[in-house]
């Protein structure tokens, strides 16, 4: 995915609207779409219920804003699931609060006043990994919905065909004959859309990393 | 008499003296009774000095046959014998109470030298070979002494002797030992000096109390002659008649070659006349009186003598030996040595002493430099802490708010440069950004606004303040804040009862800052440029409260920003102090202003106008 693109967004938070215009400014420079919220529960309204980013985002995030602060923000997304990469804007007095804010795995901070090329640079990077984390994250629900269609004793000969297993023992195991594995077997290529049992056991784990333990 | 004349001699040797003398006088009036009927009361008084190295006694008797002769035979004096020792016979030349003088060669020419004497005879007795050998010295030690054979044996052993400048009594042998070359006062091991009369020596060897004793020749033999001793008891030590055929033939032991005998000699109190009419009795004087004199002899061998031994008119070349000192003055040396040795071991105790209490002091001084570096440490602490506290409370407005703009600014900027750089600067965002920063730029300086309206809105209280007690409890305040406050003198022409209105706790923190500025001035100057003066006067109605410095001062173009915000010169200055002070004093009514100080520093003036100035 080139960067930066047209389907990728970048939200700002801060409570001082000026402050917010100057970073579109700077942002659309470099072609990024921006939306500005001068609240956290403005943004929090935004994007309702959502558990995910429907696209590649990041969040240009003030730690200091009069009512919900930045790391409470920050908290709330966490609790929702909403795992956008986050990126804080701090003062100079703001050090302790970066610190608690850089726990967060996913975040960044950066210091105002900016350096414009900082700023862009952990933009782009944070809305890769972001489109990184939505594409891994679309693949494994491929993956399930594939598994999904499968009947329960089509499930169970696919479990054992994606492990390695001949169908002579999967018949032993299951208590029926080979012919009738075969057949299941068959089924299970057909709906998971696979032609081996080595993509079967790829579609697994990507399903389920833990799948085939 | 002339003992009532004589000066010091201590009480006892007065009696002494007057006890020979009565019997000196009841012993002549005895035997001379008719010369002395005769002489009447016309003649002239002439006083022969003796030495009495026998004893007065003896000597009277010795030199009877002399003062008869001599009153008989020069008519018109009246000769008398005077006994001294050496030293007082000394004293009578030089007091001029003798006319004539007696004595033996050595002490003539000691005196000769000294006081001029000049012999007229030279005493002729019977054992003299010739007129210029007639006296010598002899070692004598005890006939049983069979280990003592020469001079050489002498060494380690005790020596008794008359006097160290004794002639017969000591001198002699010494010279001759020397001639010998043997150092008489390093080899001996002790020289016991016991005086008049010699018999002393004699008995001293007699007794063993000495190993060898020193007397002058021929008189053991006189000795033995009167039956005083027996001759057998003594030998005489290095007899030279063996062994020196000039004295072969003299009558006695003799250990030393022979010297002229005693001379008579006259005293600057005698006329020509006199001394003449002596000299021819003398020389006339028959053997058959027991005394004969002759020409004067040649004293030359007994210069000679004295020269040698660097003694007597000598004594200026004597050379001082070490083993003599020390044989000498031992018990002064041991003392002290004794003396230095305290004194050292004083030294080494003082100087410990020193070294513990210097150590202490240090290790003293150490733990007080502790204690300041702990206390300064405290108030740099502190004051660390309250311009934390400032931060803080500035951070949560100022800082931040000067922040926004700032970075909205920089953001609007940067974004035009980009934008222009590639090429896709359009009109409307040139425009859309500069109204941008211009905003900002006005909220920027709005945040500034705000800090002059921090100190106004507090300016609520106007009360009565006594300038002269205000500026001394800042004093107070900031001589206890800092461990070493410069002094800080006050100096008010303020008429009675001059007073403001005004907040006191503001005034007293624009003193307290203006106090640690100009502290801060002069913190690296030499002590008598650090003191502070405040001076407080009434210019046109006006309180006046100037601080004045001694410190570098600050050029024109620094105190032109002396009163912007976050000015500062100093490393680690906010930069608000003054300008918090300006807002206050202004608030207030006043002005301050600062200007430079004349011969150096820097002068801080607030005004403030007067409230009631009583009359």
């Amino acid at each position: 995915m080139p960067f930066p693109t047209e389907s990728a967004l970048v939200y700002v938070v801060d409570d001082d609207p000026a402050l917010c215009r100057s970073l579109r400014f700077l942002l659309e420079t470099e072609g990024w779409p921006v939306r500005l919220f001068e609240s956290a529960e403005s943004f929090l309204d935004e994007i309702g219920h959502q558990s995910r980013p429907v696209r590649p985002c990041c969040l240009l995030l003030d730690i200091r804003m009069p009512a919900m602060s930045g790391l409470e923000l920050q908290q709330v997304l966490r609790e929702r699931g909403f795992d956008a990469p986050i990126l804080f804007m701090t003062g100079h007095a703001d050090v302790p609060m970066a610190v608690q804010a850089m726990k967060c795995r996913a975040c960044d901070f950066i210091e105002k006043p900016f350096d414009d090329q900082a700023v862009l640079d952990a933009v782009a990077a944070a809305v890769r990994r972001c489109a990184d984390m939505l594409d891994e994250a679309h693949r494994r629900e491929a993956a399930r919905s594939a598994l999904s269609h499968l009947s329960l004793r089509e499930q169970e000969v696919a479990h054992l065909v994606a492990r390695g297993q001949p169908n002579k023992l999967i018949a032993a195991e299951l208590g029926i004959s080979e012919k009738t594995v075969h057949i299941h077997r068959q089924h299970v290529m057909e709906k998971a859309g696979v032609s081996s049992a080595v993509e079967l056991a790829r579609l697994f784990l990507r399903a389920d990393p833990g799948a085939l333990d | 008499m002339r003992f009532g004349d004589e000066r010091g001699p201590s009480a006892w040797f007065a009696w002494r003296r007057l006890a020979y003398c009565l019997l000196l006088s009841l012993g002549l009036a005895l035997r001379f009774s008719p010369t002395y009927a005769e002489a009447g009361g016309a003649r002239q008084d002439v006083a022969i000095g003796v030495l009495a190295y026998q004893g007065e006694l003896a000597a009277a008797l010795d030199w009877a046959p002399l003062t008869r002769f001599l009153n008989d035979h020069v008519p018109g004096y009246r000769f008398h014998l005077e006994h001294f020792d050496a030293d007082s016979l000394r004293e009578a030349i030089r007091d001029r109470h003798v006319d004539l003088v007696v004595t033996n060669p050595g002490h003539y020419v000691v005196l000769e030298n000294e006081f001029g004497l000049s012999r007229i005879a030279t005493l002729d007795s019977p054992q003299a070979l010739s007129p210029d050998r007639g006296t010598g010295s002899a070692l004598i030690v005890r006939s049983d002494r069979s280990d003592l054979q020469t001079l050489g044996d002498l060494r380690g052993k005790r020596l008794a002797a008359m006097a160290p400048d004794a002639f017969g009594g000591y001198l002699l042998v010494v010279r001759e030992m020397l001639a010998q070359g043997i150092d008489a006062e390093s080899t001996l091991k002790e020289i016991h000096f016991l005086g008049v009369p010699m018999m002393r020596t004699v008995t001293a060897v007699q007794r063993g109390e000495a190993d060898v004793g020193v007397v002058r020749s021929c008189f053991i033999e006189q000795a033995a002659a009167r039956g005083v001793l027996r001759l057998e008891d003594f030998r005489v030590l290095g007899d030279r008649r063996g062994s020196d055929a000039g004295v072969a033939a003299f009558p006695c032991g003799l250990t030393t070659p022979l010297y002229p005998d005693w001379p008579i000699a006259v005293t600057r109190t005698i006329g020509h006349g006199l001394s003449k009419q002596v000299a021819q009795a003398l020389l006339a004087m028959p053997a058959d009186t027991g005394m004969a004199w002759t020409v004067p002899a040649d004293y030359q061998s007994v210069h000679a003598l004295y020269r040698e031994l660097r003694t007597g008119p000598y004594a200026h070349l004597r050379d001082i030996t070490l083993a003599g000192l020390l044989r000498r003055f031992w018990p002064a040396l041991l003392v002290l040595a004794l003396v230095l040795a305290a004194w050292g071991v004083q030294t080494v105790r003082v100087e410990h002493l020193v070294q513990r209490r210097t150590a202490e002091l240090r290790a003293s001084l150490r733990a007080r430099d502790a204690a300041e570096a702990r206390v300064r440490g405290h108030q740099e602490q502190m004051e660390h802490l309250s311009r934390l506290s400032i931060l803080g409370e500035l951070s949560g407005s100022l800082a931040h708010e000067i922040n926004q703009p700032l970075t909205t600014i920089g953001n609007y900027a940067r974004s035009l440069l980009r934008r222009h750089a590639d090429g896709r600067l359009s009109e409307a965002a040139v425009v859309e950004a500069c109204s941008e920063i211009d905003s900002e730029a006005e909220r920027a300086g709005d945040v500034m606004r705000r800090i002059r309206d921090f100190a106004r809105k507090r300016s609520a209280v106007r009360e009565p303040v006594d300038m002269p007690k205000l500026v001394d409890s800042a004093r107070k305040l900031i001589e206890g804040m800092l461990l070493q406050a410069p002094p800080i003198v006050c100096e008010s022409s303020l008429p009675p009862g001059c007073e403001v209105l005004a907040d006191a706790s503001q005034l007293q923190q624009v003193l307290l800052n203006l106090m640690k500025n100009a502290i801060d001035a002069g913190r690296d100057l030499p002590p008598e440029r650090q003191t502070i003066v405040i001076r407080l006067e009434v210019v046109d109605k006006r309180l006046v409260v100037q601080l004045i410095d001694q410190g570098c001062g600050l050029s024109a173009e620094r105190q032109a920003h002396l009163f912007e915000p976050f000015f500062t010169t100093k490393p680690d200055g906010l930069g608000l102090g003054l300008p918090i002070c300006k807002t206050i004093v202004e608030a207030h009514g006043g002005r301050l202003w600062a200007q430079s100080n004349v011969p150096s520093g820097m002068c801080f003036s607030f005004s403030l106008p007067c409230h009631a100035v009583s009359d």
